[in-house]
């Protein structure tokens, strides 16, 4: 925010105190006061002042968040007066925001005292780090240059594009332009539309046997009624006449039936075709739309799936498709269908009697109304319905990924237990789902029945006391209003099948609509024959891009050297080396493969030059020899022994019975540890890549196997820049330099020999593991 | 054992001039403590964890009633900070829009309107009927019992339980 914004009345109090709009450089809004009420709060930054000023709130009034907070701000200040503090920005020093559980505070130095200056909810942590990182400008250098792009860098009006341009609500997340609120159902459908029409020949066949078959039906109560009773049973000349049969009766009755009989076989044909189609429609839709959700699953960047639940994707992915498609096909043509019949049906029955059929119809409004009420309740419901569900994926998910933990803990009892929880919950969800529904189904058969009741006893006394209608046209009345049944109960329940189905469509799109944050530029730049030669600069990451892990990293790793990464867990240095492979992108500085940024580069070739040995190592079904062609499917058999033998793999492999066959992941053979590491090796001897990443890659095997496995690794590092990660430090025996990593920074740089000489962290480090190995040694003596 | 509980006796805790606390601990004075609970949801008085001004734990305090009132107050305001999480005591609102859910409530800490993301793990319970909510920000809010809201209310809460 700037200058400008700031109420009124908290620029009467900064002209008190002699702050001149053109001396501020900074302004932050904060909302937390220290004793943890919410406030409307300033912090004003000139070269010399540093102005802190809390409104004492007059009514708290209605506080507004990410995601809901508009664009133009509220006018009206709910500030009844401020309190001041003007600090001297000299005497403060040593700035730092302090994340808490929810919340940040801007903390400093005064007189060697530690100060807390404001303190703010994380809807402000942006503004707070940016008006830290200014004074920490000015204290580095009095006179530092604060462009306005660094004091207006977080104005919202010029970010105008962040704003939903229909109700101005801020979008919740800025990359993906959708305003949730705006996003109608509409759109939704009409999406949805577009994956049944891809298949238009089909579609119009639909169409044809819904019409036939509309037609048909609403010809049968005429040919088994009016007809037959009336015309032919009832010999009725001037009806017969028309059709050229007068006075044969026999004749028209065999015609009669033979037509009668023609009009059930069409049926049953057009029934058979549509099942047919209908099939193929909906099998199709269903595969397409997996299709698109997976594959958009696929593109996505890893941080995506950290944010979710794997039980719950995988409903999405796998359920959802099921449900979508459900209202399009036994809902959405029906609706035509169904409307047109009720209307020929009901032009027929007023035509046949008009008091009759307002009887009939007395009741319809009512229906409507109470399905249209009743529809919010329903779209709840069934979002509750698929949390229930993904619930108990995700129990069934971390339970079978877990089996081992839980039999060695013998929680297999418990896990039971804890399983029933979820599960009761989706029955319960289920349940209410059926009841809701039987509630509607019970409604609208009843309305059916009293006016189908009304009706009969309308049509008899008509027929008894004053014969104004004939017998035919009675049972052909009746007829009609069984016919109507089903259209009328289809209605009551499409209304429940569109809920669910929009309500799934929408879980669908929203991962289809999902942006990856790592994307890849138009016109990314080729790398064909990389030195490998990798160079950070000023880098700084973090997941949340407030909260950095990486903090000021510079590398330079020549061409064909090893560095290795030491440092303790939690310090960043599987991020680091995820951000080189691009699995993230850097939030400032960058990162450079041979003096192009990653971020320049096409994604095919940095994956082909990058390869990574880690600690999990990911095995799919498949056999032994897939598995090490993953990278490249046409590799020769040769090849994939050459690097089986290089990767220390041939031996046990061709131990298997099956050899190079074997099927192993999932449900195939089980491998050990060693046994996974060496056939990923493997995989990345293949893979042939120019840089190398190796975290972790023996940490969780024996010593004779590591020693197995190392030797391998020095083929394999060979001719390319490598980076290695590990915790034992003689697995870096071989690196040309070693960087220590402790919280973020680059702590140690250099030749293993200067690291030791330096003392610090590092020398630490392989002091204690010389100490445990000797333990180690004397136990094993 | 160590437990590293520390002895209520030798400890005196001051509010500093810059807002926070400092410590004297039989002897030796921390300009700055911070304090840090244990259990945050289910034991948010016991159990205190005094860190020092580089996050390195200096001792536990099993239960901040031990400790003389004014210096209990003294941690309870930073506690009350460091935790700070408004309880929802009303519902006005709750829309769930395209993977978002719009809430408009009423909390002890005043009237709030937030969004929350409905893909993720925006809605966690902390027992059956205890739930955090965490908006699109990470700022947290609780209901401290589902069922001391209206039956109105906790139809509005269908969604996440």
């Amino acid at each position: 925010m700037n200058f400008q914004e700031l109420p009124v009345k908290a620029k009467e109090i900064l002209e008190q105190n002699k702050i001149a709009a053109n001396d501020v450089v900074a302004v932050c809004p904060f909302d937390l006061t220290f004793e943890g009420t919410y406030t409307d709060g300033y912090m004003v930054l000139t070269r010399q002042k540093l102005a802190v000023i809390t409104g004492n709130l007059e009514e708290l009034g209605v506080r507004l968040f990410k995601g809901v907070t508009k664009a133009q701000k509220d006018a009206v200040s709910r500030v009844a007066s401020f309190e001041v503090n003007i600090y001297d920005r000299k005497a403060l020093s040593g700035f730092k925001v302090e994340h808490m559980v929810a919340t940040n505070r801007l903390c400093a130095e005064k007189d060697d005292e530690p100060i807390g200056l404001a303190a703010c909810t994380n809807l402000y942590l942006e503004d707070i780090n940016h008006i830290r990182d200014i004074l920490k400008l000015l204290d580095k250098d009095e006179n530092a240059e604060i462009t306005v792009q660094d004091t207006d860098k977080k104005n919202d009006k010029e970010d105008e594009e962040l704003y939903c341009p229909h109700c101005h609500n801020k979008y919740p997340d800025p990359k993906r332009k959708i305003c949730p609120k705006c996003m109608n159902k509409k759109s939704i459908f009409l999406r949805t539309i577009g994956y049944f029409t891809r298949n238009k020949f089909v579609i119009l066949g639909l169409f044809l046997c819904y019409m036939l078959a509309a037609v048909l039906n609403i010809a049968w109560p005429y040919l088994s009624g009016t007809m037959l009773y009336d015309n032919v049973l009832g010999k009725n000349e001037e009806a017969l006449a028309k059709f050229g049969l007068d006075n044969r009766y026999v004749v028209a009755l065999i015609v009669l039936v033979i037509v009668m009989l023609g009009t059930k076989l069409l049926q049953l044909v057009t029934s058979i075709a549509q099942g047919t189609l209908t099939a193929r429609l909906v099998t199709k839709t269903v595969r397409d739309m997996k299709k698109d959700v997976f594959s958009a699953l696929e593109t996505l960047s890893l941080n995506f799936y950290t944010s979710k639940q794997t039980g719950s994707l995988m409903t999405r992915v796998l359920r959802d498709a099921d449900r979508v498609t459900g209202f399009f096909i036994d809902g959405f043509p029906y609706i035509f269908i169904n409307a047109f019949t009720i209307l020929a049906t009901f032009t027929i029955m007023f035509m046949l009697n008009w008091m009759m059929s307002l009887v009939a119809v007395v009741l319809v409004p009512l229906l409507v109304v109470i399905s249209i009420k009743l529809k919010p309740a329903l779209w709840s419901l069934y979002g509750r319905r698929h949390r229930a569900e993904s619930a108990v994926n995700s129990r069934v998910n971390d339970n079978l990924t877990g089996a081992r933990v839980v039999r060695a803990f013998g929680q297999q009892g418990q896990e039971i237990d804890r399983f029933e929880g979820p599960n009761d919950n989706l029955r319960e969800a289920e349940v209410r789902i059926v009841r809701y529904n039987n509630k509607f189904t019970l409604l609208y058969e009843m309305v059916q029945e009293i006016s189908s009741i009304w009706v009969w006893a309308l049509g008899v006394f008509l027929l008894l006391n004053w014969h104004s209608i004939s017998l035919g046209v009675l049972i052909t009345f009746v007829g009609y209003i069984g016919q109507l049944n089903g259209p009328m109960r289809f209605f009551s329940w499409v209304f429940r099948m569109w809920s669910d189905s929009i309500n799934a469509a929408q879980r669908m799109f929203e991962i289809m609509d999902a942006v990856p944050e790592v994307v890849e530029k138009d016109n990314p730049i080729a790398l064909e024959n990389p030195r490998g030669e990798i160079v950070i600069k000023n880098m700084t990451f973090g997941y949340d891009p407030n909260h950095p892990v990486l903090k000021d990293i510079n590398l330079h790793v020549k061409p064909g050297e090893m560095l290795g990464i030491v440092g303790h867990s939690g310090a960043g240095k599987t991020t680091l080396v995820n951000l080189l492979s691009r699995l993230y992108d850097v939030n400032t500085g960058s990162i450079e493969v041979d003096g192009i940024d990653v971020r320049d580069l096409s994604f095919k070739d940095l994956r082909r030059n990058i390869a990574m040995v880690s600690q999990d190592t990911y095995i799919f079904m498949g056999s032994v020899a897939d598995n090490i062609a993953y990278a490249d499917e046409s590799v020769s058999r040769a090849k994939i022994i050459e690097a089986a033998r290089l990767a220390g793999a041939h031996d046990f492999i061709s131990k298997m019975p099956d050899g190079y066959d074997t099927i192993i992941g999932a449900s195939g053979k089980s491998l050990s540890g060693g046994e996974r590491q060496r056939i990923s090796i493997a995989r990345a001897i293949i893979a042939n890549p120019k840089i190398l990443i190796l975290d972790e890659a023996t940490a969780s095997v024996d010593t004779k196997t590591e020693k197995a496995i190392q030797a391998a690794l020095n083929v394999l590092v060979q001719g390319r820049t490598t980076l290695s990660i590990a915790h034992r430090l003689s697995t870096l025996r071989d690196a040309n330099h070693l960087i220590v990593i402790e919280k973020g920074r680059i702590e140690e740089e250099g030749t293993r020999q200067e690291l030791e000489e330096l003392g610090g962290i590092y020398h630490k480090l392989a002091e204690l593991q010389t100490k445990s190995l000797a333990l180690k040694a004397i136990e094993e003596d | 054992m160590n437990d590293n509980i520390l002895n209520i006796k030798d400890t005196k805790f001051e509010k500093t001039a810059g807002g926070f606390v400092s410590m004297d601990l039989a002897g030796t004075f921390y300009k700055r403590v911070k304090p840090i609970r244990l259990f945050p949801f289910t034991d948010p008085s016991k159990y205190i964890a005094i860190h020092d001004e580089k996050d390195v734990e200096i001792g536990v305090i099993e239960d901040l009633a031990q400790l003389p009132k004014e210096a209990a107050a003294l941690l309870q305001e930073q506690l009350e900070l460091y935790y700070f999480t408004p309880v929802i005591s009303k519902i006005i609102n709750i829309k769930d829009e395209y993977g978002y859910a719009y809430f408009h409530v009423v909390t002890n800490r005043g009237e709030c309107k937030f969004a929350i993301n409905m893909g993720g793990n925006a809605v966690s319970k902390l027992s059956d009927n205890r739930l955090l909510i965490t908006d699109l920000d990470g700022n947290r809010f609780e209901i401290a019992d589902v069922l001391a809201l209206s039956v109105k209310e906790q139809r509005k809460l269908d969604l996440f339980l």
